[in-house]
């Protein structure tokens, strides 16, 4: 199978709202596949009802070949996904260290992993015994990410990796991401489309809670006036990489 | 910046220590020694009891949000249990097999569920099967309990209580168990049915997990075991649990007043809370509700009297020891500290408290649980989202809180009365100790006891000494609560906002 995830027509409501209205995309097995859109288009329900966070009332998520609709969050995560939410949402109150272990699906997967999340976050290192409130915006992001690097998992779900980060930091999440799509499969929602037009090599725009585009990134970029039509101000105008 | 981050820290904590350094000097100075130490004592005492409350709240709180209005009946119950199992178990032990049995249907319905998922049940059918089901599995356990001399059951350690003489005399003969066997076999019955009810007969979409399917093979398999066990232990049980060394028995009468009270949590918070999670302002009426529904149950079963349960002989020797050292020889009932005559049972309940703080403390601090719970507290959404069982983490945290209550109840039940409402005031207590201390915190909820445990000490001896109404050492903890919210108002150690 080609496809590591097939997500077929959800709909997904939060309350009485219909958030998302018929959502359907594929995530190429070892490929990063980025989901742009304004503030509000779904693009983070999307992310939590391929997880079962909020689960979808129709349609149909597969994974790896294997209907995932119906099962609730934690049974999905141990399958192999991974989340990142978007505000670096770390737990304040834990260690860098307990952060990291408290995501261990088996004893002794932060051990086995400790040297690859280290080579892609070094300062994690250095801050280890450290609370997670202790840490700078940008570490705790780093922390977020390396958090979903723990068990071994077959799809990584990356919530705006790059909001409010300081553009030295943005490469080195970039330098990240990119490293570690080499042994996984990354679904990323990205508001900086600098960043995401250099990572991934498909992309699914939202908008209103529907997909209004999709496509391969390289003409993507040529498209000036669907960039400036979906993505709007969140772009810079120039903003087709470099 | 170091010392800005250290007063960020332990800033609350320096301050109430400070604080109470400088009240007991003062209260030193102007009580004098004797006086002052007996109500430092009482006021310790007080504490540790409000922290076995306060703790089970605060975390029940704090990762599931729920505010449980029936802590306070569970340390009731935890109270009735003890004094049972202390002073004659008969009761217990006549409704264990009957518990037990319930509990192996129950235990059933994750092997139930693979099975009956399937049947071809049309849709439109199924909600009404469920509650077709629900109402014979009620039918089924009521037939099962009917005749059975309950109220009789329950007078035995009534009447041992009344009459103090050799609690033996007073065990009630069980039922035959030619005629009693149908009965655990019923509610094993009608906990099957309630666990077919629960696998949804004839629905497709749900996901079941094959891997653990061992699991639940054993648990049922032990619990049908430990049914049939108790039910031959009926009569032989309580017999030998009276024959036994009594400070044993208060042993293990803490545990099993704990334990029962853990039980209990555990199956009101599966059966009745979980459903309501998602509708969280329910929730308040289901905890009050149960909390009275609670209370009549145990006044039609024991009556609207206040009982005392007797100390074991650890606690009870007549004559005053000469320093705690001396206790541990003597056993008296009181011990001279600095000058000051102190019940020695009390400071058996300021050590109980303390030993649940280190181990609670140890539990939070050390364990994988520990560590989820206070991730959960912040966002247990993302806690879920790691592959974590949340729901598994609620029921446990609920069973460890109403556990702890009930741990609370039956170390109290030797100086305290034991009565229906005796939960009540620990509760509105409790409540205030949680949010002084910060929801979610136990540690706050350790410091808040303390701090409200000195206060109504401290009340009570002012308002003796100076004539004036005892309501004053009430409104101090109302008063303590007021400032704290004032100048902190997610508390002393809060982490939600």
């Amino acid at each position: 199978m080609d496809n590591l995830l097939e997500v077929q027509d959800i709909h997904t409501y939060i309350g009485q709202f219909h958030i998302l209205e018929g959502v359907s995309l594929k995530v190429r097995r070892g490929s990063i596949t980025v989901l742009l859109g304004r503030n509000g288009a779904g693009k983070t329900t999307t992310l939590k009802s391929i997880l079962g966070l909020t689960p979808p009332r129709q349609g149909r998520v597969i994974l790896d070949g294997q209907d995932i609709q119906g099962r609730r969050a934690f049974d999905i995560a141990t399958l192999g996904v991974g989340y990142v939410p978007e505000h670096r949402a770390i737990f304040r109150d834990l260690s860098v260290a307990e952060n990291l272990r408290i995501a261990e699906r088996k004893k002794g997967d932060l051990d086995r992993k400790a040297d690859f999340i280290f080579g892609l976050f070094p300062d994690l290192k250095r801050l280890y015994k450290l609370p997670g409130n202790h840490l700078s915006g940008g570490q705790q992001q780093m922390l977020a990410v390396a958090r979903a690097l723990v068990p071994d998992n077959k799809l990584l779900l990356i919530d705006e990796p790059s909001e409010g980060l300081a553009p030295v930091l943005i490469e080195q999440m970039m330098e990240a991401i990119r490293h570690l799509s080499a042994t996984t499969t990354v679904l990323l929602v990205e508001q900086n489309f600098i960043m995401a037009s250099q990572l991934s090599e498909s992309y699914y725009i939202m908008d209103d809670g529907k997909i209004v585009h999709q496509g391969a990134m390289a003409d993507l970029v040529q498209n000036k006036a669907l960039i400036h039509q979906y993505l709007g101000a969140s772009v810079n105008a120039g903003g087709g990489g470099q | 910046m170091k010392l800005k981050e250290f007063w960020q820290k332990n800033g609350a904590f320096l301050t109430v220590v400070v604080l109470l350094a400088a009240l007991s000097f003062v209260g030193w100075m102007a009580m004098g020694q004797k006086s002052f130490v007996r109500t430092m004592l009482s006021g310790l005492t007080l504490g540790a009891l409000y922290f076995m409350v306060a703790a089970g709240l605060t975390l029940i709180f704090g990762l599931m949000d729920v505010l449980n209005f029936a802590h306070g009946t569970m340390l009731m119950i935890g109270a009735y249990a003890g004094w049972q199992f202390y002073t004659n178990p008969t009761f217990l032990f006549g409704l264990a097999p009957l518990a037990v049995a319930l509990m192996t249907g129950l235990g059933a319905t994750s092997l139930l569920q693979p099975v009956v998922m399937n049947w071809p049940i049309p849709e439109r059918w199924q909600r009404g099967l469920r509650t077709a089901l629900l109402l014979a599995a009620v039918a089924v356990g009521l037939i099962g309990v009917l005749g059975l001399d309950i109220l009789g059951l329950a007078d035995t350690a009534m009447v041992a209580t009344m009459v103090a003489a050799n609690p033996l005399a007073e065990a009630t003969p069980q039922e035959p168990l030619a005629s009693f066997w149908f009965r655990p076999a019923l509610l094993l019955a009608a906990g099957l049915l309630m666990a077919l009810a629960q696998a949804r007969p004839g629905d497709r979409t749900q996901f079941v997990r094959r891997e653990a399917a061992w699991r639940s093979w054993v648990t049922v398999g032990v619990l049908l075991a430990l049914t049939v066990v108790a039910t031959l232990v009926r009569e032989s049980g309580p017999l030998a649990v009276l024959q036994m060394n009594a400070n044993l028995r208060f042993v293990l009468s803490l545990i099993a007043g704990a334990l029962i009270g853990a039980g209990l949590g555990a199956v009101v918070e599966t059966s009745m809370v979980r459903p309501l999670y998602v509708r969280p302002q329910f929730l308040v009426l289901l905890t009050l509700g149960l909390a009275f529904v609670l209370k009549e149950v145990t006044q039609v079963l024991w009556d609207p009297l206040a009982y005392q349960m007797s100390r074991p002989p650890l606690f009870a020797q007549p004559g005053k020891a000469d320093n705690i050292l001396a206790w541990f020889s003597g056993h008296n009932t009181t011990i001279n500290i600095v000058g000051v005559t102190f019940p020695s049972y009390r400071l058996f309940i300021i050590a109980l408290g303390v030993m649940m703080l280190i181990a609670l403390g140890v539990l939070m601090n050390y364990s994988r649980l520990g560590m989820i719970i206070r991730a959960g507290v912040q966002d247990r959404e993302m806690v879920e989202a790691l592959g974590i069982n949340v729901r598994r983490v609620f029921t446990l945290v609920f069973s460890l809180g109403t556990g702890l209550a009930a741990l609370g109840g039956i170390g109290a039940a030797p100086f305290i009365p034991v009565e229906p409402a005796m939960g009540d005031r620990f509760l509105m207590q409790g409540f205030i100790t949680v949010v002084i201390g910060g929801m979610g915190s136990y540690s706050g909820a350790a410091i808040g006891a303390l701090l409200l445990g000195l206060a109504r000490a401290f009340g009570d001896f002012t308002a003796l000494k100076y004539h004036l109404s005892p309501a004053i050492s009430e409104a101090s903890t109302v008063i303590i609560m007021a400032v704290v919210l004032l100048v902190r108002p997610a508390g002393l150690f809060g982490k939600k906002e």
